[in-house]
């Protein structure tokens, strides 16, 4: 039982993350492929600040989500100048950056070592470190995601946001900054991504860069393209899907050895018979142009 | 010191222009990131591997083999991937997307096959190198270089004088004019990956021969080539030439002030100065905003 809540948290840490992706990609149209450096930033602050100076996990939570947003500010700046397959290689290669800063900065973030011992959350005395009850946490947390950025995209605000995806041009001519939405989409998404970062990292009560890969970033990718582009419910459906899915391959026996490749190997092949057969995703309503 | 360093800079930056000029084949004719690149580069290792390491065939007819088969990858991943996505007129991105899944499918197919550590080509001990101003280099070493260097100079060669080159140069300028004079793009598309991805497999196992073959090799090599091809400038192979040696060198040299582990840092920190300030490239043909 304990193991199927385990699951059920890390389906709602990865469905925060993918909410917030579906607002740069699905909602915006814009080519992002470094979410999980947003995350990173978000669970290193957190943990740093609790671990160093005692600080309280909540405070650490909002200043990660801050700082993952001040990330996102430098990530979108790319976005401005560059499109599609150009703007997918430089957020690529911010997460790399990201990712190599957590794995050689040593002396802060302990490198490959990473971080153990991460306080749990608390109220009043009360430690959130059971699995029910951190599960009722992260519920809370994916709530709140959704009613965000179901608001923010069913908004006046949401419509311009299409309007870039849909045609850049047109919603410029229309008297729309787009450079100030395109920026404000991806600290929005980011902020998102860093509550979900310090989430795991409180949870699991130890981080190391290994949590943080480009292929992390990648996943979440598949969960947005998989669920649907611009779809929330298909962000529930497709982070759910696979993260529960794969975990049926542990009850088939299999070593790791063999597990993990093979999970990995799924996700591949359902990212190429989604592009060739469904490119939109399962219960996406954008195809990219 | 520094001398090695510029030494070691040559060597892999040879190698990243190599996967350069190969990829920058098949993006002309294709126009989006194929990423699986990278991922026929490493199996083209592990063919070598295979043939020469687990069944001892005589070296040069197991890598003979293991371009041949590399090739055929590069082939077979366009007709049964690209090709019915070209047909749906798909956008590039989701070209990319499969191109992902495509690299992340065979890695880890590499990897439940040959298993996740790390495997050599190198047989008997390793030879002490000469010593060229101040800097040892051995023959391997040297083989590296002057392979990739040669190859490049052909690829440069092919695409500027050949029939097929300018066939290629044709598609990528302009694909419906080129169709207007008679030439069968696909048939186009399809040499370029052939050529594209036999290189690629030769560098793979160049990249062996000095280093060691892991699963995930791929992905470090095809990155390094893409920033190699935006920094030299795409649909120039001599500015490949020298995006990839300045790659290298930047690399090797940049780690001679601080930690080796910050190596892929500096190779995208270039890569996102280039893209903000110089998307063209340093020899690359002027592009259009509207087409960055």
């Amino acid at each position: 039982m304990e193991y199927l809540i385990h699951i059920l948290i890390i389906t709602g840490i990865y469905i925060i993350l993918t909410l917030s992706l579906n607002l740069i990609v699905g909602f915006t149209g814009l080519a992002a492929l470094g979410h999980i450096a947003f995350a990173a930033i978000g669970a290193y602050t957190s943990s740093l600040l609790a671990l160093n100076f005692g600080i309280s996990p909540w405070i650490g939570l909002l200043l990660g989500a801050f700082l993952a947003s001040i990330l996102g500010l430098i990530v979108g700046y790319p976005s401005l100048r560059l499109k599609g397959d150009y703007l997918a290689l430089a957020t690529f290669g911010l997460g790399i950056i990201v990712y190599s800063i957590a794995k050689n900065w040593v002396s802060l973030t302990r490198g490959p070592m990473g971080l153990p011992g991460i306080p749990p959350f608390s109220i009043f005395n009360y430690e959130i470190s059971s699995v029910w009850s951190y599960l009722i946490l992260v519920s809370i947390f994916v709530f709140i995601t959704y009613v965000a950025i179901r608001n923010i995209t069913n908004s006046p605000f949401g419509r311009v946001l299409k309007g870039i995806r849909e045609d850049e041009i047109a919603t410029l001519a229309m008297g729309k900054n787009i450079n100030k939405y395109k920026l404000i989409v991806f600290v929005v998404g980011a902020f998102f991504a860093g509550i979900a970062g310090s989430l795991y990292a409180h949870y699991i009560t130890f981080i190391d860069p290994s949590s943080f890969t480009v292929m992390e970033s990648i996943v979440v990718l598949l969960m947005v393209v998989f669920g649907g582009m611009a779809s929330l419910k298909g962000s529930f459906v497709g982070a759910s899907v696979l993260i529960i899915f794969p975990e049926l391959l542990r009850f088939l026996g299999m070593p790791n050895s063999v597990a993990a490749p093979l999970r990995q190997m799924i996700y591949g092949l359902l990212l190429i018979i989604l592009m060739i057969l469904r490119p939109q995703g399962l219960m996406g309503k954008f195809r990219f142009k | 010191m520094i001398q090695q360093l510029i030494i070691n800079g040559i060597i892999v930056g040879s190698i990243y222009a190599l996967i350069a000029s190969g990829f920058s084949i098949i993006y002309r004719t294709i126009k989006f990131f194929h990423l699986a690149h990278g991922v026929v580069f490493a199996t083209g290792a592990y063919f070598a591997y295979t043939f020469f390491i687990l069944f001892d065939i005589n070296p040069l007819i197991s890598f003979f083999l293991s371009i041949a088969l590399a090739s055929l990858l590069g082939i077979a991943i366009d007709r049964f991937i690209y090709y019915p996505l070209r047909k749906n007129n798909a956008p590039n991105l989701v070209y990319l997307i499969a191109s992902f899944g495509v690299f992340i499918f065979l890695q880890n197919l590499i990897q439940l096959i040959f298993g996740a550590q790390i495997l050599t080509l190198r047989t008997g001990p390793i030879k002490v190198g000469h010593c060229i101003l101040g800097a040892v280099i051995t023959d391997i070493q040297i083989l590296i270089i002057a392979v990739s260097l040669l190859l490049v100079l052909l690829t440069w060669l092919f695409i500027q004088k050949s029939k097929l080159g300018k066939a290629i140069r044709a598609v990528s300028d302009d694909p419906i004019g080129a169709r207007v004079v008679g030439i069968n793009s696909e048939k186009v598309i399809l040499t370029a990956f052939a050529l594209g991805s036999a290189l690629a497999g030769v560098a793979g196992i160049l990249i062996s021969l000095e280093t060691n073959l892991e699963p995930t090799m791929g992905m470090n090599a095809i990155l390094k080539g893409i920033i190699a091809l935006i920094v030299g400038g795409i649909g120039s192979i001599p500015g490949t030439l020298f995006g990839g040696l300045f790659l290298g060198l930047a690399e090797n040299l940049g780690i001679w002030k601080i930690q080796a582990g910050w190596k892929d840092a500096i190779a995208f920190a270039i890569l996102i100065i280039f893209l903000l300030l110089k998307p063209s490239g340093i020899m690359g043909v002027k592009t259009k905003k509207e087409q960055i």
